[in-house]
């Protein structure tokens, strides 16, 4: 720094403290237009969304379901426990009611609606073949219903699928137009449910992949709208505490205003869409957007309590002149912090995360920088009771007496000074335990642990994960060279063995492919025989059977299961369990089993549908989460030995956050909380939050060191009660906002209030203990004068 | 209000609507357009001749374009009985080879009541398979028409619709009168899958050249277009229909060649022991 930059500093404070109504009026005109974008914010609660939509995985499971029409369905479950299971007229009627009303629905296809009031059972007669509805209006005495119960546990294929083995349940599965509705379709499936005629004794769920992508984003959205506001009254309430004037929780707020109404207004103004983890985005903007207010409030009240006689403006320009760089600094170093997350993520929603948390940290700096100072210039000075004065100097500069908050922090300063080793083992330990801890940390993932318990999202997924085969599809893929390749028998007789193989594997518990249609069909045409349940062996004989087929059914009955020129065929393997690393087992298994025994040269296949691409999408993140969250903190540390002008200085501000992340890690490990895809962007996002701590501390250290060549007991006796002081509100308005998020309903949340809580909280008591211990231990040189620089010219600069 | 008294409440119901629509209308030139059910008559009274022989081609078409394609050479005749015309179709596949062989047999009674009798020949197996009594509205053998359809062939069934004539129009260059059509009853509906059909039939020669239907919850749900209209042997003869199901976005196409009304049609084609044989 020279003389000529500190000039323009002050000539631009000048400026912005000359013009201040403007600079509001401006400040406030941003907002607004940003703002009005917000109302254009497009929602997409997919879990495809986590997935960069050129992802292979992704792109094939696209082209399945264009071929065989495959969707993540929304999944209801009527149960009946009573001795006669679903097959009742009364329960076997319900299921006709709610299947009528299901296809009513706008949004899900009428076509697409699969139950035991639309399914065709195949029978074989004495001369023929029979295929028909199991019951075209529903039973209406016992005996009927007692039909329809031998006709279905007859049909191998829909039992375990469609019915479950013991006949106390049964599904109606539908499928939607367009997925994007999921959350639509699922509130007015939960009111159907709700205004159904059911009897004691029955019971019905929703659940399904369709569900759980529809309920999350109503169930996070509800739990972050209620959440956000709080968090917001609680850093206020801090900022009161801190500062306790009118102007010191105001200003801040309009600061946050704009920060989290320009960063979603620039969402919405791209193009980018409101993913599930974007609710994240404001409470991480409003902490950090006060972070940077905090600063400049505790040096202009202690500006005013100085020289109380002094003119608004100049206490402003003073205030601004001493603080502009360390608020400039951790500004750098939290945006390069989210353009690591940004860049390194291999998920769209981090990415864009880490970008507009990026613009709101810049648009935080600019407005800390512009309108605050504004501000304090329109409004009166008003000393705060926070800041007293201590005595008299002899420059006829007031003292300020530290308050409980600064003398408490005072007391931590000197502690440390004196037992600097004691301070460092103890940081060593932390670590140790900490890498310990980590070490136990588990990679995994299940979509279904977003909810509580007790929700009926949740006791849905278990009731049908029990009673039937399992709502987790894996799709297997045949292909063959040319058209009809499918009616060979040997072709048929692979994806036999395939089948048997995979039902073979843990938490698979069935499957279904034309293979079984087939089988059910040459059963039929045999006399009903079991012995015939079996592939045909001639090619012509399997055409005559679709043939014969489509004599009773629809030209698009098989549309799931084969392609129209019997090309590609799909073979749905139901899973019970959504746990990434028992769905990892069946994917390698299977992939395995493809490649040495399946592939042949007339034959192949690919796996896909909602396991292939969660496991994908998972494994992905594993591979690549260590890396980016270190280039997360490559880039802090790259921007903080770039604008400190040291690599060690970049060392030094590093070590807390990286202890703070590994506690995180810790935390994650001992208590047994996955690094799954919500958890795993807290350890970035706590550098970003947590860089804050150390770069403060460093940069003050620095002026006092270096600029104003103290020595190092000086440095902490002025360091503490000032700078420790406004971290530790920083400290407390972060801890405390993003403790509110412990209360959600939704357990992500929970978990990312409590962990980054965590983060900061090592953050800011590593930058107070560990780093001044450091400094101490190994006096880096960037923090001291220089031998033949040691002139007045720097306290000149300064003072 | 039992079962019968409820369907004879409907039947009445559609009676007076059905005498009330058939009250002629006239369109807003002034000039009288003949009723619903007068054109239905004139439908149902062309001659399509006693007998039948003719190729056919069928090509399904699913929602990717993917086509299968089968080639057919069928038979049609009018048997007289006591109870009025029984119709025996039967149809043999040429091609593909997979299927080439395979033949599929229908008696449609003139009886309303008494269900068709449809036999199919699986050469692999070298057996005939009966195939249950179809549903008027279930589809026939992976196309997009109806039993119905197939069944009526170019005409209408008068006592199933309620029918209005909406306007005079044009279509393919010929001068239609357009026809709406709705079930007297929901359970006639439901049977055949429709809730309304528009068709404009021909103002001289009484042949339907093209119909929408509606599915029974009023969406759109297929439209079938009759072309390549031309006399054979002094019968109006269609020789292309094409059909494409909105819904599904499946398309069907029946191109027919080589009528013959007058070649004779031997009665022991229509026998499950010729579809043993084959042709």
């Amino acid at each position: 720094m020279n003389v000529n930059n500190q000039t323009r500093v002050v000539r631009f404070f000048n400026a912005v403290t000359a013009y201040p109504k403007t600079i509001l009026f401006a400040g406030l005109v941003l907002i607004i237009v940003s703002a009005s974008f917000i109302p254009t914010l497009v929602k997409d609660t997919r879990s495809d969304a986590f997935m960069p939509a050129d992802h292979p995985s992704l792109v094939y499971r696209d082209k399945v379901k264009e071929i065989f029409g495959l969707q993540d369905p929304m999944v209801i479950a009527v149960v009946n426990n009573g001795p006669a299971g679903v097959f009742n007229p009364h329960t076997l009627s319900l299921v006709d009611w709610l299947t009528q009303r299901v296809e009513k629905i706008s949004n899900i296809d009428p076509e697409r609606v699969t139950s035991l009031a639309t399914e065709n059972d195949i029978i074989g007669t004495d001369d023929g073949m029979l295929v028909e509805k199991f019951f075209d209006s529903p039973p209406k005495t016992q005996v009927e219903a007692d039909k329809v119960r031998t006709a279905v546990m007859d049909f191998p294929l829909y039992l375990g699928s469609l019915v479950s083995r013991e006949g106390t349940a049964t599904l109606i599965v539908a499928e939607l137009d367009d997925q994007a509705q999921a959350q639509q379709v699922y509130a007015e499936l939960l009111a159907l449910v709700d205004e159904a005629p059911t009897q004691p004794g029955e019971s019905i769920h929703v659940a399904g992949e369709g569900a759980v992508s529809g309920y999350m984003g109503a169930y996070i959205d509800a739990d972050a709208m209620r959440l956000n506001p709080i968090a917001a009254s609680i850093i206020t309430l801090v900022l009161f505490i801190a500062f306790r004037t009118i102007r010191g929780m105001m200003l801040p707020n309009f600061i946050v205003l704009a920060t989290v109404g320009v960063a979603l207004g620039s969402m919405a103004a791209s193009g980018v869409n409101f993913f599930v983890i974007t609710n994240a985005l404001p409470v991480v903007l409003i902490g950090i957007a006060v972070a940077d207010s905090i600063h400049i409030l505790s040096q202009y009240y202690e500006e005013i309590t100085r020289r109380p006689q002094d003119s608004s403006r100049d206490i402003v320009t003073r205030t601004m002149v001493k603080m502009w760089r360390p608020v400039t600094l951790t500004t750098f170093t939290t945006m390069a912090g989210f353009i690591g997350l940004s860049i390194a993520s291999v998920m769209p929603p981090m990415t864009f995360f880490g970008l507009f948390a990026m613009i709101g940290v810049g648009i935080a700096w600019l407005y800390s920088m512009t309108v605050l100072p504004a501000g304090l210039t329109v409004l009166n000075l008003k000393a705060s009771k926070a800041f007293s004065v201590d005595t008299i100097r002899t420059t006829g500069e007031y003292e300020v007496r530290p308050d409980i908050y600064g003398r408490a922090l005072s007391s931590l300063g000197r502690w440390v000074n004196r037992h600097h080793i004691v301070v460092l083992l103890i940081g060593a330990l932390v670590v140790a335990a900490g890498i310990a801890g980590g070490l136990k940390l588990q990679f995994n993932e299940d979509r279904i642990t977003i909810f509580q318990k007790d929700e009926p999202i949740v006791l849905a997924d278990k009731v049908i994960n029990q009673q039937f085969d399992g709502v987790h599809y894996l799709d297997i893929v045949i292909e063959t060279p040319e058209a009809e390749g499918l009616f060979k028998p040997e072709n048929l007789q692979r994806i036999e063995a395939l089948q048997a193989y995979v039902e073979t594997l843990p938490h698979v518990k069935g499957s279904t492919s034309i293979v079984d249609y087939l089988k059910q069909m040459n059963r039929s045409l045999r006399e009903d025989r079991k012995e015939e349940y079996r592939l045909p062996d001639d090619e012509n004989l399997v055409a005559q059977y679709f043939l014969l087929y489509s004599a009773s059914g629809d030209p698009s009955d098989f549309e799931e299961q084969v392609d129209y020129d019997y090309r590609m065929a799909n073979v749905r393997v139901r899973m019970d369990t959504g746990v990434f690393t028992s769905q990892k087992v069946v994917i390698e298994a299977t992939q395995q089993y493809v490649d040495s025994h399946f592939n042949a040269s007339g034959i192949s296949a690919n796996l896909s549908g909602r396991v292939n691409v969660d496991y994908h999408w998972i494994k992905r993140l594993a591979e690549s989460h260590f890396g980016s969250v270190g280039v997360a903190l490559f880039l802090v540390w790259l921007m903080a030995s770039l604008s400190l002008r040291s690599l060690v200085a970049g060392i030094i501000t590093i070590i807390p956050v990286a202890m703070s992340v590994l506690l995180i890690y810790a935390v994650m490990g001992i208590s047994g909380i996955w690094l799954a895809v919500g958890t795993s962007m807290f350890a970035a996002i706590a550098i970003g939050l947590g860089v804050d701590f150390a770069i403060h501390t460093v940069e003050r250290l620095q002026v006092l060191l270096r600029d104003e060549q103290r020595t190092f007991d000086e440095a902490i006796e002025v360091l503490y009660p000032t700078t420790g002081r406004a971290l530790f509100f920083n400290f407390a308005a972060l801890v405390l906002g993003f403790g509110v998020l412990v209360t959600s309903e939704v357990v992500p949340l929970v978990r990312f209030g409590s962990l980054v809580a965590v983060g900061v909280s090592v953050a800011f008591l590593a930058s107070m203990t560990v780093l001044p211990a450091m400094v101490k231990a190994f006096k880096p040189a960037f923090l001291f004068p220089k031998e033949k620089v040691a002139t007045g010219v720097a306290a000149e600069i300064l003072d | 209000m039992n079962i019968k008294y409820k369907k004879l409440a409907l039947v009445s119901i559609g009676a007076v609507t059905f005498a009330l629509t058939s009250i002629s209308i006239v369109n807003a030139a002034g000039a009288e357009l003949p009723a619903g059910l007068q054109i239905a008559e004139r439908i149902n009274a062309r001659d399509e001749g006693q007998m039948v022989s003719r190729n056919l081609t069928m090509e399904m078409i699913d929602r990717r374009g993917k086509k299968r394609v089968r080639e057919t050479r069928g038979f049609r005749k009018y048997f007289s009985g006591e109870n009025g015309e029984e119709k025996r179709t039967v149809i043999f596949y040429l091609a593909p080879k997979n299927i080439k062989e395979t033949a599929f047999l229908t008696f449609d009674y003139p009886q309303a009541k008494k269900d068709d009798d449809q036999w199919l020949y699986l050469p692999a197996m070298r057996k005939v398979r009966r195939i249950s009594a179809s549903d008027r509205g279930d589809y026939f053998l992976g196309t997009d028409f109806t039993y119905e359809d197939i069944k009526k062939e170019t005409k209408v069934t008068i006592e199933d619709y309620n029918r209005k004539t909406l306007r005079e129009d044009n279509i393919d260059g010929h001068r239609v009168y357009v026809v709406e059509s709705t079930p007297v009853s929901d359970e006639i509906a439901e049977e055949l899958g429709y809730s309304k059909v528009i068709q404009w039939v021909d103002a001289e020669i009484w042949i339907v050249r093209k119909a929408d239907f509606w599915d029974v919850r009023g969406n759109s749900l297929k439209t079938i277009h009759s072309t390549e209209i031309s006399q054979v042997q002094g019968i109006w003869t269609t020789h292309r229909l094409e059909v494409v199901n909105h819904k599904t976005k499946h398309q069907t196409v029946f191109t027919f060649s080589e009528v013959d009304y007058q070649s004779p049609v031997k009665d022991s084609l229509f026998t499950k022991r010729t579809l043993r044989r084959g042709l």
